[in-house]
């Protein structure tokens, strides 16, 4: 334990004790906290795991950068496909969204716990999104579970690479585009306030006046400081944009849009060449 | 010093942009020297001799000369007859029901002649006075001589580029042949564009990533010409091999069969026929003939279920049309 | 001064500001009237807009980029032709090509407005990080932001001037425009064996995608814990109060690690950093490890072989094996199926 951490170290405050009044799994383990989302999660994540080493003992190939599970077959729609079939990709995909689910629930719990803003699994909610965009709601708007990408390393890149060229051109779709200017100004923006910190902590005897320094720098260098909170408002509005256009990006492709470079003649009738 | 040091850089500006100026002359003698299209294009292959018709046993090259595409159209019924250019086979007074000067449809008798000829001018969307003198059906008109080279020119594409392709590809084969209809389309004139990328671009290494791109934008065409994408041809993750799957291998051979129709058939007075001119969008040419034969192309295709999944699905990961 | 959201209130300082001149340097002067926006205060942000400290640095940086830009709309215009209507019309696909080879481009619609905008904002660019190293050093910071400048232009000179030198002609670099840059990256990864079996390029997005979840950890930590002023991070490495505790700790509840107000930027500013520094390995490394990054992660083992791979004449494959089929059906008897010669392409 942290030489603070006692006086935090308090039960109750959880989500199943609002529920039924108490909470059996309100406890520490470790340092892990347990909580009943906690279970659930590791739980669901161990499941998982015996069923994927199950699924890529039948296909046969180890190695950790190509086993690979696939997803049903077209054949099978939108219904449960056999295990050896893409039915082992169901259930792996199904206790990982639940598992993923009951972690977020999780830091609920500690966020109540610590009583602190709820803004980190919120995000971390937003990130399963994602997850659930690819795996879920693109494949039940599509028709078809073969639409989700493989569980594999190298599999789920190939899978990337068909689904770019399968709309003829994927970097033309303007969500693509405009999530990674996302991605690209995170990146920025986090090199520029983790430089501003780690120059500048400790540099000076009056930590007030440090801090007064980090504003007059950015002023000095680009005209605006954005200030020690205002940082980090725009670092998580930021992640959150990306991921909302990540979202948009994946799910207009096939549903709505099948030719990316054909959406950039709308303003062209499109005629041979 | 101090001042020097105050002002250099100011100075240091303002000395750069003052070169910049002494710059102005070679711009504008570069820009005197404007080209219009950037880079340079792939050297051809050398070529020899032309394609010629076996088949047909006319031992004519098919190739269709600048001259003879000049001055065809709708035949001047009023203009006298000249039978000094005529050969000798044609009569001098048309009598029906009798075959005359029939140089490349040796296989008919009259009335199936007349059924060639109506189909013939069906498929172009006009009359028999576009071809020929009304009053004498067996004058070599130009617009006729020019229809004989297309005739010869129809022939040989069936017979030696689209008969191989769906000897060795039978999953890909439809019940049909290509005829006037395929690339005319019910206009005499038919609607031709742009060229594509020279077939030289298909056993060349690409010099460059800006080259490579030509060749990905004309491949955008020859998709959308065909109505798929990449994935019906390539391999994603191996993109450039050809070994994968026999699409990539049917469009190098249909391919090398437009680049003979554009150079060899076809004078370069005319533009160029790209994939899109046959197949308007659809895997198969919707309008192929298929006199006596028993399927039409629409129905071919609901036969051959297996050609609408992209080749590869089961080598590579997803990605079905 | 920082608009404080929350936390303990702060006395209010009379800071010494740094000297209004720097005697140095002629342009070494801050400008501007500072004006406030008072909207931005409703998200917690700082109001104030201005000064600017200008420096010669800055402003050499400025103008060569202001040229470039300039040269950039000028040379779109002449693509067009000059009809400034369809040039903004299509704005999104006009594309500025590099010249093929090395050296001087023969004109300038073939290569020239490209080779002129390069160096105008190389020099930019150059400028902008000494302004960087100028500025830190003012301020007696610790050079990590001048080391992020010149990695990330060390990536964009790496895409743009290194890896076209190396590989002998400017064609490889992209062009100047919205599609056109697009494009590249399709065409970059078509003819170089599908970049996604990169292994620096796996690192890349490996770094890319964790900075962005590595903002939205930091940043959600922040927010979520600025009632108690964990947002005085500098404040708090010297001494922490609960808002810093409560973060530490929910990420050592959470995950079973955690940092510290320190060190949490060090794992930003290395990711962040790693992201160019992967990318720049990769993209040099392209056309020069390999010219296949398919075949390279085959013969790696990385990625299963999804079918015959064969020694093309349109690349040079040496790990593959060769095929027995013949690349194309031979012609038919007699038939030479080829062009007419030199006459190449017909417009």
């Amino acid at each position: 334990m942290l030489e603070f951490e006692s006086t935090y170290r308090k039960p109750g405050n959880t989500l199943l004790g609002l529920v039924i009044g108490r909470d059996p799994f309100d406890f520490w383990a470790g340092r892990y906290y347990v909580g009943l989302w906690g279970a659930v999660s590791v739980g669901a994540a161990l499941l998982g795991t015996f069923f994927l080493f199950f699924a890529v003992g039948q296909y046969g190939d180890w190695d950790l950068w190509r086993a690979n599970i696939h997803p049903p077959l077209r054949e099978y729609g939108l219904g449960v496909a056999p295990f050896a079939q893409g039915g082992a990709w169901q259930v792996v995909v199904v206790l990982a969204s639940v598992s993923f689910i009951a972690w977020a629930l999780r830091e609920v719990d500690i966020c109540r716990k610590l009583e602190m803003g709820f803004h980190v699994p919120i995000m971390f909610c937003f990130a399963i999104s994602a997850w659930l965009s690819l795996q879920l709601v693109r494949p039940l708007l599509l028709g078809c579970w073969c639409e989700g990408f493989d569980l594999s390393f190298t599999g789920h890149l190939t899978w990337v690479s068909n689904t770019g060229f399968r709309y003829q051109n994927f970097y033309l779709n303007p969500f693509h585009a405009f999530a990674i200017v996302g991605f690209f100004l995170s990146a920025m923006v986090l090199a520029m306030h983790g430089s501003a910190i780690l120059g500048s902590y400790n540099t000076a005897k009056d930590p007030v006046l440090e801090e007064a320094n980090v504003d007059n720098f950015w002023r000095d260098y680009i005209g605006y400081s954005i200030g020690e909170y205002g940082i980090h408002w725009l670092g998580f509005w930021l992640a959150i944009y990306t991921l909302i256009l990540s979202d948009l990006c994946i799910l207009t492709s096939g549903p709505w849009i099948k030719d990316w470079v054909a959406f950039w003649q709308w303003h062209l009738p499109w005629f041979p060449q | 010093m101090k001042a020097f040091r105050r002002f250099l850089g100011p100075l240091v500006i303002i000395v750069t942009l003052s070169l910049a100026g002494f710059a102005q002359p070679l711009l504008d003698k570069a820009r005197a020297q404007d080209m219009s299209s950037p880079g340079t294009e792939p050297q051809s292959a050398s070529t020899t001799q032309p394609y010629t018709s076996s088949s047909l046993g006319t031992g004519e090259s098919g190739y269709i000369s600048p001259d003879q595409a000049k001055g065809v159209g709708p035949v001047d019924q009023s203009a006298p007859l000249d039978f000094s250019t005529q050969p000798k086979t044609v009569p001098h007074v048309y009598v029906p029901g009798k075959l005359y000067n029939v140089q490349v449809d040796t296989q008919y008798d009259y009335a199936g002649l007349v059924l060639q000829m109506t189909y013939q001018a069906s498929a172009l969307g006009v009359q028999c006075s576009y071809c020929h003198n009304v009053a004498n059906y067996a004058y070599d008109t130009p617009t006729k001589l020019l229809a004989r080279k297309m005739l010869i020119m129809t022939n040989n594409i069936q017979h030696a580029w689209v008969d191989p392709v769906k000897k060795d590809y039978p999953n890909y084969a439809v019940n049909g042949a290509v005829g006037c209809i395929t690339c005319h389309r019910g206009q005499p004139r038919m609607n031709v564009s742009y060229n594509i990328v020279p077939v030289e671009y298909l056993d060349y290494r690409y010099k460059s990533t800006k080259q490579v791109g030509y060749a990905v934008n004309s491949m955008y065409s020859v998709a959308k010409s065909l109505g798929v994408n990449c994935l019906f041809c390539h391999n994603s993750a191996d993109f450039i091999s050809l070994q994968y799957y026999p699409t990539n291998q049917i469009a190098h051979r249909m391919w090398r069969m437009v680049d003979a129709i554009n150079h060899q058939y076809l004078p370069p007075s005319v533009k160029a026929v790209t994939c899109y001119t046959c197949h308007q969008g659809a895997k198969w040419p919707q309008a192929l003939v298929t006199a006596g034969l028993n399927q039409t192309p629409v129905e071919a295709l609901a036969a051959h279920p297996e050609v609408h999944e992209n080749p590869g699905a089961h080598l590579a990961s997803g990605a079905q049309l | 001064m920082a608009t404080v959201i929350s936390g303990p209130a702060l006395p209010p300082v009379q800071i010494p500001r740094p000297s209004y001149r720097d005697h140095n340097d002629s342009l070494g002067i801050r400008i501007g009237v500072p004006f406030r926006i008072g909207f931005l205060a409703k998200f917690g942000l700082d109001t104030q807009l201005g000064t600017l400290w200008l420096g010669t640095w800055g402003v050499a940086s400025v103008m060569f980029f202001v040229a470039g830009v300039f040269v950039l709309i000028w040379a779109g215009i002449s693509a067009m032709q000059g009809d400034v209507v369809s040039y903004v019309r299509y704005f999104a696909n006009v594309q500025i090509l590099p010249p093929n080879g090395l050296g001087m481009a023969p004109s300038l619609a073939a290569g020239g407005f490209w080779e002129i905008n390069m160096i105008l904002w190389a020099i930019s660019v150059t400028c902008w990080a000494f302004r960087c190293w100028e500025r830190l050093m003012r301020y007696n910071w610790r050079p990590y932001l001048f080391f992020a400048w010149v990695s990330a232009i060390l990536l964009t000179t790496t895409i743009w001037v290194f890896r076209p030198i190396a590989m002998g002609t400017w064609a490889e670099a992209p062009g100047l425009g919205l599609n056109s840059d697009l494009d590249w990256a399709q065409n970059f990864s078509v003819l170089w064996g599908n970049l996604y079996y990169n292994p620096w390029h796996m690192l890349a997005i490996f770094f890319l995608f964790g900075s962005t979840m590595l903002w939205g950890m930091h940043g959600a930590t922040i927010l979520a814990t600025s009632a108690e002023g964990s947002h005085h991070e500098v404040a708090e490495i010297k001494d922490m109060h609960s808002g810093s505790h409560k973060s530490m700790l929910f990420w050592r509840w959470v995950m079973g690690f955690n940092a510290n107000p320190k060190t949490i930027h060090d794992w930003i500013w290395w990711f962040s950093v790693g992201v160019v520094v992967s990318s720049a390995i990769g993209i040099i490394s392209t056309g020069w490890v390999t010219n296949d990054w398919y075949v390279w992660s085959v013969d790696h083992g990385i990625v299963e072989q999804y079918g015959p791979m064969t020694r093309s004449a349109i690349n040079q494959r040496p790990n593959a094996v060769p095929l027995e089929l013949p690349l194309y059906f031979p012609a038919p008897p007699g038939a030479v199926a080829t062009t007419n010669g030199d006459k190449g392409v017909t417009k």
